[in-house]
């Protein structure tokens, strides 16, 4: 038997079937508690007649998204709290010429002093600042590269999030695009900016003139050249790989194994044939070949730098060809 | 000039290889809620896949606003979508997570924050909003979808399933949402394989069939075309074969049948007239009943009528 008295709770109810202690031949009863009265909720809507920002505005909402990840984790893109240490000591790392130019000016080294020619600013310098293999183009950008990129698209395509992009007024090339830029930005904050870094800093340092800036500034400007083709090319080729993949640990483990791989047959190759037309397949060697041009350094290379070029514009075409075909292709069988 | 409908396909026709997914559909559907019902497989999916773009059709036009949406984007500047199936940030907090698709649709960070808040507060979700979305229920997660979809106020909402898998709490909230939706002269599409779903919404639906479209219009009027099509209603009682003999002579009724002895089934050509007498009856057989249900009383049924044997 149910009663309901409308007074009683239901932690009153004596449920004897389960816990009684009775012989069971007691009439069994049971209390339930009073329906509550009222609405369960409110819903009031109100409309809204506010203007919506044009299509900068929201590719804007779509990079930012994805570069302030980096620095704060609420409400943009998730960066695992090791990816944002690994990029904080890859910015210290290569701010370390920086100190070196500090240490150089303040124990008073001249121009031909060691601590001078191995910091200061001169051609090999500016290249190696970009360019050189140990660290940054053996585990600096390579790593860098592939934990920002790696999950860029691949997390998408795995969680199915890219749909969200797609039931709004964003186009394929718009999010195409905005994660290619939003990649490129941070890629370009750790290696250009702190190029950029090294160079004012031994200008203001030393104390240099405007003669100096003249004298140096087409250097420069190469090597921040240099540097511009290594970020879109590493994006480009990271990016590809991250569109190709469901997981952002293939598609790193895929980036970091071409650079470096390539890079290594290419001077297995070279040692045991003494050829270095293989170096073509390296996008880091490209980039050396191209940038040793751009700064006015002796070639390390056998092979003509027009074939180097030519390979970099391939891989970069290439890798943007299959980005862009997946990209088409996201969100279109699903559901 | 007068204003395109909200949704328009013309003459769409869509197959995979040798599937077809939706065949020769042709609608026209402007303002009120609309329920799309149809079974597994009947091409609800297809047809909220083209009209958001994401697969162009085999033949046919598909227009949003009177815009194609393969070719543009512009119609979702007033269209929010539900999709059964997106995923969603599940580290975001509600509040960043819909502000964030706010901000999608061009709103400034205020704006975007200041409509979140109100959208979620809509669903009822007010008080849960700084929660992040990976400990939401299912239910929750649907609000949460909602209220993306409505935080821009479009003018056409899209929900594919939206009350699946969502407890009567959950399922209550959203039917308001989308009634009030509606009555404030929005269009809302809304998929549904479930009849009484759809029922408890809205009037107005459209019934998919294996991609053909066997009815459009009125719930009403289909239901009282079809109370005319042989009908069971099956009587959970003390004493069959007593309540049988109140029965057999009265005009609706063209056949009984004992099921057991507590259970009979009664067979009418007209529904509607078999309910109006069914209370007298049964008060004057005095037998004591347990339950009454019309078994063809679902989509299956409704299917099962409309397209005869070739289901």
């Amino acid at each position: 038997m149910i009663e309901s008295d409308g007074t009683a709770s239901l932690g009153e109810a004596r449920i004897e079937a389960a816990y009684g202690s009775g012989d069971g031949d007691d009439t069994s009863s049971a209390t339930v508690a009073r329906p509550m009265e009222g609405k369960i909720f409110e819903q009031i809507y109100r409309p809204w007649n506010g203007p919506l920002g044009p299509r900068w505005v929201r590719n804007y909402a779509i990079y930012r998204h994805h570069v302030y990840g980096i620095v704060s984790g609420s409400g943009h893109r998730r960066y695992h709290p090791f990816v944002r240490l690994l990029l904080l000591v890859v910015i210290l790392g290569s701010m370390t010429p920086i100190l070196m130019l500090l240490l150089s000016t303040l124990v008073s080294d001249d121009a031909t002093g060691f601590l001078n020619r191995m910091w200061g600013v001169n051609r090999y310098n500016l290249w190696g600042n970009v360019l050189g293999y140990f660290p940054r183009n053996l585990c600096m950008w390579p790593l860098l590269t592939a934990l920002v990129v790696g999950g860029l698209i691949s997390d998408d395509r795995r969680n199915g999030t890219s749909a969200i992009y797609f039931s709004r007024p964003v186009s394929r090339l718009d999010y195409a695009a905005m994660k290619w830029l939003s990649a490129a930005s941070v890629l370009a904050i750790v290696i250009l900016l702190t190029y950029m870094m090294y160079y004012s800093a031994a200008v203001v340092f030393k104390g240099e003139g405007w003669s100096y800036i003249a004298d140096t500034l087409p250097i420069f400007i190469g090597g921040l050249l240099a540097g511009i083709f290594l970020v879109f090319t590493y994006t480009s080729i990271g990016i590809a790989l991250s569109s190709i993949s469901t997981s952002r640990f293939t598609a790193s483990i895929s980036f970091l194994g071409y650079i470096l791989g390539s890079k290594l047959i290419a001077w297995l190759i070279e040692i045991q044939f003494n050829t270095t037309y293989v170096y073509m397949v390296s996008p880091y060697d490209c980039l050396a070949h191209v940038g040793q041009w751009l700064v006015g350094l002796p070639s390390n290379y056998d092979h003509p730098l027009a074939l180097s070029v030519i390979s970099l514009v391939a891989m970069n075409a290439a890798s943007l060809a299959i980005f862009a075909s997946r990209v088409a292709s996201l969100e279109v069988t699903r559901e | 000039m007068t204003n395109p409908p909200a949704v328009t396909l013309d003459h769409v026709s869509k197959w995979y290889g040798q599937v077809i997914g939706i065949n020769d559909v042709s609608i026209a559907i402007d303002g009120g809620v609309t329920g799309i019902l149809g079974m597994n497989g009947a091409g609800k999916s297809t047809l909220f896949k083209l009209l958001m773009g994401r697969i162009r059709p085999s033949k046919g036009s598909v227009r949003l606003f009177g815009t194609n949406p393969w070719d543009s984007t512009a119609p979702y500047r007033r269209i929010g979508y539900v999709s059964e199936s997106e995923r969603m940030y599940d580290w975001m907090t509600s509040i960043d997570f819909v502000s964030t698709l706010a901000r999608l649709h061009g709103m400034t960070r205020a704006e975007a924050e200041f409509r979140a808040e109100h959208a979620l507060s809509f669903v009822d979700l007010g008080d849960v909003l700084n929660k992040e979305i990976g400990k939401y229920s299912k239910g929750m997660r649907q609000r949460v979808k909602i209220a993306a979809a409505l935080v821009h106020d479009p003018d056409l909402l899209i929900l594919d399933e939206p009350l699946h898998g969502c407890d009567p709490l959950a399922r209550t909230s959203i039917m308001n949402v989308i009634r009030e939706m509606g009555s404030r002269g929005k269009t809302v599409l809304l998929s549904s394989h479930i009849l009484e779903e759809i029922e408890r919404i809205t009037e107005q639906i459209v019934i998919l069939h294996a991609g053909r479209l066997v009815a459009l219009g009125n719930l009403h009027a289909i239901r009282a075309m079809l109370d005319k099509h042989p009908h069971r209603i099956l009587i959970h009682c003390e004493d069959a074969r007593a309540l049988a003999s109140s029965f057999i002579d009265k005009q609706p009724v063209y056949g009984v049948r004992f099921l057991d002895n507590e259970r009979l089934e009664i067979m009418t050509k007209d529904l509607s007239e078999a309910h109006s007498i069914l209370p007298a009856l049964i008060l004057e057989s005095g037998v004591p009943i347990h339950s009454i249900e019309n078994p063809d009383d679902n989509l299956e049924s409704l299917l099962g009528y409309l397209v005869g044997d070739s289901r």
